[in-house]
């Protein structure tokens, strides 16, 4: 019946858009148009050599990577110099669904590490992800891309420990179950599977020359399919090959439509706005972008061409930075979980850490990095 | 006999739990179905991927939408 109603909701505002917008004056053409435009350039620049391989590695990675392998070391008898760094990096593979996530991160705090992994994981999980540091790259650029993944990391690192700090509870008695099933193929085999898909990514991503990257690239794609025909089993291809089109069905609509948005936003936002808020690389505008992101909900990727629209506006790359820190892994409707999850005083320690360091980092990147 | 599907919503889990009930209608098993959904009940069972499988208080998948002709193997084995 919910699902009913909110389709209900959806078809009214569509109709109420449609009933009421003035789509013959100049301006509400201009806005619409630029929206296209940027989608266009999109589809032209970003999803056939960035988007769409990134898909193809998470779903590999999904099928074929061994998670246990990985949970071995977040469980509750692990030195926290090897649980820390562990849990910061582990969400590249353990968490390329977002869905995912809170499961591992339960199961990590209550069975596993304790809270301080935990959170560390939960906070990185979201940013450590090829889709994400691929386009942050092509689109805004390497550095900020690698920045922004070097802070993650380190946030998370600073966060876990002082949740730990905070909020200590004895160790754990139980422990969660760890399957050993062994893939019954080699591990140079699934290492090349991965390395010739990343190889291509990096490829294309790469200012080379054309020339070079149109021998390159279509042989990495006969190399990797005479790699799983012989290699691998039909029903782990396939599985491989559903799972990626699960993420793109996922993840593709929402960031067309995030991406349409973020160029309409160009059009209504006055400049001296984003200026006045989110300009230069003031203590205020890093603060304010790293609530702003707290507070907003981005779908997956989706903040990246909202914080290049923002960033032509004016807003400084420290204030960028805040905003991707605080962004991904905080929303509002994501508080309620979190807060459900772990109870009121941690979720708000979690919650006003996130943008403190978010707010700390962007400053600091900002005003003594990369000058 | 008594199942056990864990997941928290997320499509996979409500693929898993197609699956095991398309099961048990096909064979014609007297078999009890559960889903449990909260995070902590799941966690009781030690398990951190959702979906999974339980077959009287044993868990015998984790992380995994099985067909129902795999499940009728696995309630065949226990």
């Amino acid at each position: 019946m919910k699902k009913e109603f909110r389709k209900l909701g959806g078809i009214i505002i569509i109709f109420l858009a449609l009933y009421f917008l003035p789509f013959n004056r100049e301006i509400v053409k201009d806005v619409f148009f630029n929206g296209l435009i940027l989608l266009q350039n999109y589809a032209r620049e970003h999803v056939l050599l960035c988007l769409i391989p990134a898909f193809f590695i998470a779903g590999g990675i999904l099928v074929f990577a061994k998670k246990d392998a990985i949970l071995k070391y977040l469980g509750a008898n692990t030195s926290k110099w090897i649980s820390y760094p562990i849990a910061s990096i582990s969400g590249g593979v353990l968490a390329v669904c977002s869905c995912t996530i809170l499961p591992l991160f339960a199961g990590i705090w209550k069975r596993g590490a304790g809270i301080g992994p935990a959170t560390t994981f939960l906070y990185a999980g979201p940013a450590i992800n090829i889709a994400a540091i691929f386009l942050t790259g092509t689109v805004l650029g390497w550095e900020l891309s690698f920045v922004r993944l070097a802070f993650s990391i380190i946030g998370a690192i600073i966060i876990g420990f002082l949740m730990d700090k905070f909020f200590r509870e004895k160790h754990n008695e139980k422990t969660f179950i760890i399957t050993d099933e062994k893939l019954q193929f080699s591990k140079i085999d699934i290492m090349l599977f991965f390395l010739l898909q990343l190889a291509f990514l990096v490829t294309g991503s790469l200012p080379i020359n054309s020339i070079l990257k149109l021998i390159l690239m279509p042989l990495y794609i006969i190399l990797l399919l005479i790699l799983i025909f012989l290699k691998f089993d039909k029903n782990h291809n396939k599985l491989w090959i559903s799972e990626t089109w699960d993420f793109t069905k996922k993840i593709l609509p929402l960031l067309f439509l995030g991406i349409f948005i973020a160029g309409i936003l160009f059009q209504l936002i006055p400049q001296n706005t984003v200026q006045k808020f989110l300009g230069q690389n003031r203590l205020f505008s890093n603060f304010f972008a790293s609530v702003f992101g707290a507070l907003m909900y981005f779908a997956t990727l989706t903040e990246v061409p909202i914080i290049k629209e923002l960033m032509r506006l004016g807003m400084g790359k420290g204030p960028a930075l805040s905003l991707f820190l605080s962004g991904y892994s905080l929303s509002l409707p994501n508080m309620i979980v979190i807060t459900k999850l772990m109870g009121f005083k941690k979720a708000i320690s979690y919650i006003l850490l996130i943008v403190l360091y978010s707010t700390i980092a962007g400053f600091i990147y900002g005003n003594f990095m990369f000058q | 006999m008594k199942i056990k599907i864990l997941g928290t919503g997320c499509k996979k889990c409500n693929e898993l739990d197609t699956n095991v009930r398309e099961c048990v209608k096909l064979y014609n098993l007297d078999i009890a179905i559960e889903k449990i959904n909260e995070i902590n009940d799941i966690l009781d069972f030690g398990v951190m991927t959702i979906p999974a499988l339980v077959i009287d208080e044993k868990v015998v998948s984790v992380g995994k939408v099985l067909s129902s002709e795999t499940i009728k193997t696995i309630i065949d084995t226990q």
